[in-house]
């Protein structure tokens, strides 16, 4: 018996669908015992939170790896439930402390324009795992949009880094901005948008993407080509800004950024008349004009900047645009800087959207819905696989096969969904489907392994036999293949999840985890 | 009994193969009188043809004829129908399928919420433009004739006999129209996942044609009717682990998507018994016999 397990787990078959699954495993990294806290979606632009320094989740970090509350003013949050009780009440004008899993942060709260106390925060139960569920298990909204008239790559980019800062400023985080094409060669930009309502995003892409600059209540240029004739993105004039490099900050180290714009004549006329009847002050040792240029998106403050002493009614036509970034490290100051400059570029270009976006798609999934699906689903897979188990346990009687073949399919799932999680897949009900195709030809092709190796052909050959079964797996392995691969170009991308998955998860079976099987029964039945 | 249909199925092979060909034929009259009739050959459901959904999930006291017949009252000339869908035999939730889009999403989604007084949270919208459902429709059909071309190279390469390798490719094709055909006569409308499911059937069907021309051409134990035999055994415990799996899902899962693709794989492996075990094994044998003759 122990000589038996040693030579199978010594298999180098099985030794390879070992060190795969401890792979998933990690990648996956379920908490079988639930998780602490709940996990912040979204910060609101200045709002409490946002004032406080507590971050925007990036969205492409890993479901486990971001913020948590745990405490909210010393009580412990265990969902959803207990963080809204207790911030539903909260009065006016108090301050907060909300411990998160990366920091304590003091809050204090105002109202919001309903007269409500808001403290800008959007949350969610914790994840378990690394998993990442798709819009239909979730529950959100998904739109494809399509612009009207035919566009270049370039302004495709440029739009969808548009939308996506101006869905950043909404506050929304949680959010894929795509291209997507189709095999027609047609252009289409999905958006997927978790834990929001169809009338939230329809509104937010219903606004132009209004770009102003302001001094004091003066508005001095629009963004797009009419105000601002050209932004600088080359390194001669942007970067991080020379003069005034990086320098310690009470948060760590602040470094700052800069870069060259051109006006239009008008606009550089209408800033003359803003500015020259401004006071100068002095300030940190500089000297400033008493306004600064405020910059907005759609009627929100994105940023503020301060006006030199010398441009003081004067016309000119090129300004430089300066700001900084903040981080615990240089380098994570010098990236934060990089971005904040992309970003205010990105706003001066496209103020607004360099075309119509028509949508051609729009799908909103209730969260309910999408929790009643993953907890049907669960069942669903349950009942399928032990019915699965049972007609082979009728067929077979052995347990020599029939528990194999458990642990088999078990892995092969494990696979894909490992492979998911370190791919940063969202698990949506077309990659379910693909998962229930994966392990169906799983058992199709156990079976005909089983049965060309114990029941086959009567030679003692175990080599031979094991050849024989995987020429035959192989071969419905290459026409599912076949079947598969178009489907990843076809109809704007919303199949290719589906097609992905049964992939990816059909190679892992065939390539790692039937060949196993094989293996152990081998070692299980030979006497 | 037994012997007698063992005896039949053995001996009149060649008789036999009239049932395939038998279905196929009458499976092509249906798609071309359903062509005739609607101007498709399929029924296409909203994401292949434009339109909406919107799926209530709460459905509480809400009575899905009644619905029906409120929402005929108040847009008699819009086409909309109300199913419930169910899972363990209860009603899970209540589709509205229509052909509203845009602007007139919002005033059917209103009306169905102001009436029975519903959040936001308890009902899903799902809304597809027209041009972009047809060609989808048009693109996923491409999908699935370049699948089945690619399929049927791999055979090619990889039997290297022209008229075994012809026989799979026909088996698979018989069965994709065969389940087009009654999937026809079931009245549900294809979704984009139902097309998912055809291409997933191309892969189910050739699994057991596969088995089966391998098993009777590359080895040498046994007669030729022994090995047959001996594959359909194994390919029956494939085909019973899948269906029963099949009929469990159809049963209790709760999403459309899911339950469509159950569908189509159950009529698509009970068709795929007929074309393997009775299309495919008659024309390799007819094919074997001609080969001894020949010698």
């Amino acid at each position: 018996m122990k000589k038996l397990m040693k030579d199978i787990f010594l298999n180098w078959r099985v030794i390879i669908l070992l060190v795969f699954l401890l792979f998933a495993l990690i990648s996956i990294q379920p908490h079988f015992f639930g998780n602490e806290g709940v996990t912040i979606r979204s910060v609101a632009v200045n709002s409490s939170a946002a004032r406080a320094g507590i971050q925007n989740p990036s969205p492409t970090s890993s479901p486990l790896a971001k913020e948590k509350i745990i405490s909210f003013n010393g009580e412990k949050i265990s969902s959803v439930g207990d963080y809204y009780s207790l911030s539903d009440n909260l009065k006016i004008n108090r301050t907060v402390t909300i411990e998160t899993s990366e920091n304590i942060y003091s809050l204090y709260t105002k109202e919001n324009e309903e007269g409500n106390v808001d403290l800008g925060l959007k949350v969610y139960d914790t994840p378990v795992s690394n998993l990442r569920k798709g819009l239909d298990l979730e529950g959100g909204t998904r739109v494809l949009l399509k612009p009207v008239d035919k566009i270049s790559e370039e302004d495709l980019e440029s739009t969808i880094g548009s939308l996506r800062e101006r869905l950043n400023v909404y506050g929304l985080s949680d959010i894929v901005v795509r291209a997507a094409s189709d095999l027609s060669g047609e252009n289409f930009i999905l958006i997927e948008i978790a834990g929001v309502t169809e009338g939230e995003i329809k509104e937010l892409l219903a606004k132009q993407g209004k770009f102003e600059a302001k001094v004091g209540n003066e508005t001095v240029f629009l963004g797009g080509e009419k105000d601002i004739t050209y932004v600088c993105r080359s390194a001669d004039c942007s970067g991080i800004n020379p003069q005034v490099g990086c320098s310690a900050h009470p948060e760590g180290v602040a470094c700052g950024f800069f870069f060259s714009i051109t006006l239009s004549p008008e606009a550089a006329q209408r800033q003359a008349e803003a500015t020259g009847k401004l006071a100068v002050v002095s300030e940190d040792g500089g000297s400033y004009l008493s306004e600064d240029l405020i910059l907005f998106l759609d009627d929100v403050e994105v940023d503020r900047l301060k006006i030199g002493s010398s441009l003081k009614g004067s016309a000119t036509t090129d300004i430089q645009i300066s700001g900084s970034g903040i981080g615990a490290t240089q380098e994570q100051a010098l990236t934060s800087s990089l971005q904040n400059m992309k970003k205010l570029q990105t706003i001066m270009i496209t103020g607004s959207l360099p075309v119509k976006l028509e949508i051609v798609k729009l799908d909103t999934i209730s969260p309910s819905l999408g929790k009643e699906f993953l907890d049907n689903i669960a069942l669903v897979g349950f009942l399928a696989m032990a019915v699965v188990l049972t007609v082979v346990s009728l067929r077979y009687r052995e347990a020599k096969i029939i528990v194999p073949m458990a642990l088999t399919l078990l892995s092969e799932v494990i696979l894909i969904l490992g492979f998911a999680a370190l791919v940063g897949w969202n698990l949506d009900l077309a990659a379910i489907a693909g998962i229930i195709l994966v392990v169906g030809t799983g058992v199709d092709h156990l079976i005909i392994i089983t049965d060309e190796t114990v029941n086959g052909e009567v030679v003692t050959d175990w080599k031979k036999k094991i050849k024989n079964a995987m020429f035959i797996v192989m071969g419905a392995y290459l026409t599912t293949l076949a079947g598969m691969t178009p489907l990843l170009w076809a109809g704007a991308g919303l199949l290719k999840g589906f097609a992905l998955t049964t992939i990816a998860g059909i190679s892992f079976g065939v390539l790692i985890a039937r060949p196993a099987y094989a293996a152990v029964i081998e070692k299980l039945l030979k006497e | 009994m037994k012997g007698k249909l063992r005896s039949i199925y053995e001996n009149k092979y060649k008789p036999l193969l009239i049932i395939p060909f038998l279905l196929l034929i009458l499976a092509v009259a249906q798609i071309s009188y359903q062509y005739a009739a609607t101007g498709d050959f399929v029924n296409r459901g909203v994401t292949l043809k434009g339109g909406s959904t919107i799926t209530i999930t709460e459905v509480g006291a809400i009575n899905h004829q009644q619905l029906q017949s409120l929402l005929n009252e108040k847009f008699p000339l819009a086409d909309i129908s109300v199913r419930t869908l169910s899972s363990a035999g209860k009603v899970a939730a209540i589709a509205v399928d229509s052909d509203a889009q845009e602007e007139e999403i919002d005033v059917l989604v209103n009306t169905i919420k102001t009436e029975f007084n519903l959040q936001e949270t308890d009902y899903s919208v799902e809304v597809m433009g027209s041009s972009l459902g047809r060609s989808f429709f048009k693109q996923t059909l491409t999908a699935l004739l370049v699948a089945f071309l690619l399929m049927g190279l791999v055979v090619l390469i990889y039997f290297r006999t022209l008229v075994p390798s012809l026989a799979v490719i026909l088996a698979a094709f018989s069965d994709i129209v065969v389940t087009l055909a009654v999937f026809n006569l079931t009245g549900i409308k294809l979704s984009t996942a139902g097309i998912a499911a055809f291409l997933m059937l191309i892969g189910y069907s050739v699994d057991t044609d596969i088995l089966l021309s391998t098993r009777v051409l590359k080895r040498n134990d046994g007669t030729i009717m022994e090995r047959i035999y001996g594959a359909m055994k194994t390919g029956l415990t494939m085909s019973l682990t899948t269906l029963s799996a099949i009929v469990v899902s159809l049963f209790f899962v709760q999403s459309d998507i899911i339950k469509q693709i159950m569908v189509i794989l159950f009529i698509g492996l009970l068709v795929d018994l007929v074309m393997t075990y009775i299309q495919n094994v008659g024309i390799l044998r007819l094919y074997l016999e001609r080969k001894t003759k020949r010698r």
